[in-house]
């Protein structure tokens, strides 16, 4: 890609949003995904844009889409290859740090990170060899995700949910558990949404010591910002710029990263726009006919080797709760764990809000995590499939039609989905109540003593936001 | 969001949940009615009955009778609690509040021995299996009470009664009090006890009967009336509550599910016109491109 000996240039031909034409001489046309930097001067404003590549229209033209807002540009402008893709910088002066999808600094413009090396974005995934096979749970200490989809060390995480159900939430807690006390580096990504949420997570960072923006050697972490407030084109590369900045410490440093992506949706959408802005047919639900394969591209390269891994984290959004929509479902056969968030736990009052019976882990097989939590999710996921199968029965006819045994299902079933519940870190100020990290062993100790019937005798409300079973019985007798 | 055919296949579940529900309330309230008649013609003769039996009781010694003696362990002692439920479900908390309240008894008089009678297929298959002796089953009742049916649920009672296996016999049921209204009633059988007697004979305390033949052979069959009379009424009212707990659960139920057909109904036209909607706009838009 850097052969290229003579500097090509070309001549801004047509404009439309973030969509540029540009056209090149003859022979000088910059390969597909290649950057190319636009600059030129209008009315006393200076123009420094960067494009990408996406079609060669013929005619010597190229169509780009933009990193940056195209305010200012004029037909006529300046373009030059860049000779290869955008790239980012990469190496451990990124940690602490806040980058953009160019890889130029965020939280201090005038101090740009200055590594040894420069990854292009555009990679290849992973051969089926480098691939590694290790299977092992990894603790987040929030009881319901432990017991029911135990996510995978250096596996691939969904975390789905429709408008405000808390996935941000979420995401935060894990950070706050998993980040903060995880010995290797974290990368996040933050894929078009609030900025508000991404300047809160960097003094977060700041607070706890995460990060120090001015000593990279005592930070453990590295942002990668694309917010709303960015152009299409910004927010459907930032994922594979963020990436690009995990996998070297991946492949580079072999260590043991974390990925937390939020919003891969944006991501799709963002796909979404620009296709239309290149003038493709849309397809299903007015995606892009691109989904699978843009969606494939990104997934791929987010995986184990055996040098090092990446665990990662993706929250995504699920437009009108419809899981069938093509932008959840796609991304869902990627995934080795998903949470899915679901409306109607929301608003019960159960938080974390996550769908017990819908989500789903691949390593909840006794073989990976051994007999007893196998057994234990197994119950809780039975008794809470009866509650609902009883639940017409129940809103017809009254719970008192219902057997003993069913009567006693359903008990155990609403403490269970109450001890579900559990307090966050992140979330002290809304809850008033202190966080809890619930331990793999208490979690499947307190779900066996329910489905067991050892608490049969204590009131429901006793299970709610708490964390071990122990904390219960203290509160049920509080209550008394 | 469910795909429409399975909206189509709840919404056609819940209707014929319904039906059942809409029969079974009608069927309920033809047969109240005469359940109903049944109560309002057995309360005068139980009632006067009771008064009789007071009147005598307070006449005579407790002790002419076995079946008016007052032991000392009629408290404390033994217990055969005859317990009157229905055959059938679908009515609401009408078994479940026997149930409880029997329950409640039995947590609060755990040093005695309490044995079961059980009246109704309810009693038997709630209450059966709690490890407490249960002296007799008297399950299927027939369509219409008789005191045939007394008789026998009353038999066990006395028998134990006397043979002083137990020191006292209580029967639970549903009171019939309204159409609405239910309660659950718990009266001691045996013993029989003196009721009020000074207030009630206050007008005739002086008089005295003369027995023929002897008072003794008079009290054998008109006191084991008296406690016969006590159940069919028991059973009686206990007959015409099921009924009337029966229509009103399951008018709710109708209620609820209509309530909940309106709500399915309405998710089912959002996702039916969702989908054609977005096929219209595929329609459109893919014609726009060419």
């Amino acid at each position: 890609m850097t052969v290229a000996t003579a500097v090509k240039t070309g001549k801004v031909v047509q404009i439309i949003g973030p969509v540029v034409d540009i056209e090149f001489a003859d022979g000088q046309l910059p390969a597909i995904y290649n950057a190319v930097r636009v600059t030129g001067d209008a009315g006393g404003q200076k123009v420094d844009l960067i494009v990408e590549v996406e079609q060669h229209l013929g005619e010597n033209r190229v169509r780009t889409v933009a990193m940056k807002p195209t305010d200012g540009l004029q037909r006529g402008m300046t373009a030059t290859d860049e000779g290869g893709p955008i790239s980012m910088p990469v190496g451990p002066e990124t940690l602490g740090r806040v980058l953009n999808v160019l890889g130029e600094p965020v939280d201090f413009p005038d101090q740009p990170v200055l590594t040894k090396q420069r990854w292009p974005i555009h990679r290849k995934a992973p051969t089926l060899e480098e691939q590694s096979t290790e299977l092992k749970m990894f603790e987040t200490g929030i009881k319901v995700i432990d017991l029911l989809e135990p996510y995978v060390q250096g596996g691939k995480i969904g975390l789905f949910g429709g408008a405000g159900v808390g996935k941000t939430v979420i995401i935060m807690e894990l950070i706050n558990n998993i980040a903060m006390k995880h010995g290797g580096v974290s990368v996040f990504a933050g894929v078009g949404e609030r900025t508000r949420e991404g300047n809160d997570l960097w003094l977060e960072f700041q607070e706890s010591g995460v990060i120090d923006p001015h000593d990279p050697s005592k930070s453990r972490a590295a942002l990668v910002y694309g917010q709303m407030t960015e152009p299409p084109g910004a927010r459907l590369r930032v994922a594979l710029s963020g990436l690009t900045v995990a996998e070297y410490f991946r492949d580079a440093e072999s260590k043991d990263v974390l990925l937390f992506i939020d919003n891969i949706f944006r991501f799709t959408q963002a796909g979404s726009e620009v296709s239309a802005l290149l003038g493709r047919m849309p397809s299903a639900v007015g995606y892009q006919p691109t989904l699978l394969s843009e969606m494939g591209e990104l997934q791929e390269r987010i995986t184990s080797t055996r040098k090092g891994s990446i665990t990662s984290v993706q929250a995504i959004y699920v437009p009108a709760d419809d899981y069938t929509d093509p932008a959840p479902a796609t991304t869902f056969a990627h995934l080795d764990a998903t949470t899915n968030l679901s409306r109607a736990i929301a608003e019960l009052g159960i938080y974390p809000a996550v769908d017990p019976l819908a989500s789903t882990s691949r390593i909840l097989d006794p073989r990976v995590i051994g007999d007893e939590h196998y057994n234990v999710a197994r119950s809780v996921k039975m008794l809470l499939q009866r509650y609902k199968d009883l639940q017409d029965i129940i809103a017809i006819l009254g719970i008192d039609e219902l057997s003993e045994d069913d009567k006693l299902t359903v008990s155990r079933a609403r403490k269970i989905q109450k001890f579900l519940s559990q307090p966050f870190f992140v979330a002290e100020q809304f809850t008033g109540l202190k966080g809890k990290y619930v331990s793999i062993g208490d979690t499947i100790k307190g779900f066996k003593e329910i489905v067991d019937g050892k608490h049969d005798e204590i009131p429901e409300q006793a299970f709610y936001l708490v964390g071990t079973i122990e904390e219960v019985l203290e509160k049920a007798k509080a209550q008394k | 969001m469910p795909s429409l055919i399975d909206m189509r296949r709840r919404i056609r579940a819940v209707k014929s949940t319904q039906q059942i529900t809409k029969a079974l309330k009608m069927v309920a309230a033809s047969k109240l009615r005469r359940a109903q008649e049944r109560v309002i013609a057995t309360r005068p003769f139980a009632i006067q009955a009771k008064r009789v039996l007071a009147s005598i009781s307070s006449r005579v010694e407790t002790t002419t009778h076995p079946l008016l003696e007052q032991r000392p362990g009629a408290a404390t002692g033994n217990t055969l609690i005859i317990v009157v439920t229905s055959d059938r479900g679908l009515c609401g908390s009408f078994n479940t509040n026997i149930i409880k309240a029997v329950s409640a008894f039995l947590r609060a008089n755990k040093g005695r021995t309490m044995s079961l009678g059980l009246v109704g297929r309810k009693s038997r298959d709630l209450l059966g299996r709690r490890g407490f002796p249960v002296r007799f089953e008297y399950v299927n009742l027939p369509k219409v009470i008789t005191s045939a049916d007394a008789e026998a649920v009353a038999a066990a009672g006395i028998e134990d009664f006397l043979s002083g296996k137990v020191d006292s016999v209580h029967i639970v049921y549903n009171e019939f009090k309204s159409v609405m209204t239910q309660k659950v009633v718990m009266e001691q059988l045996l013993p029989m006890a003196p009721i009020d007697a000074a207030a009630e004979n206050a007008s005739d305390a002086q008089t005295e009967y003369l027995y023929e033949p002897s008072a003794e052979r008079i009290f054998d069959i008109l006191l084991k009336r008296l406690v016969e009379a006590q159940v069919l009424r028991a059973l009686v009212e206990s007959n015409a509550a099921f009924y009337a707990a029966q229509m009103t659960a399951m008018d709710s139920a109708t209620r609820n599910s209509s309530e909940m057909l309106a709500n399915l109904t309405l998710v089912m036209n959002k996702i039916r016109q969702a989908a054609i909607t977005r096929e219209i706009i595929e329609v459109v838009s893919g014609a726009q491109a060419l």
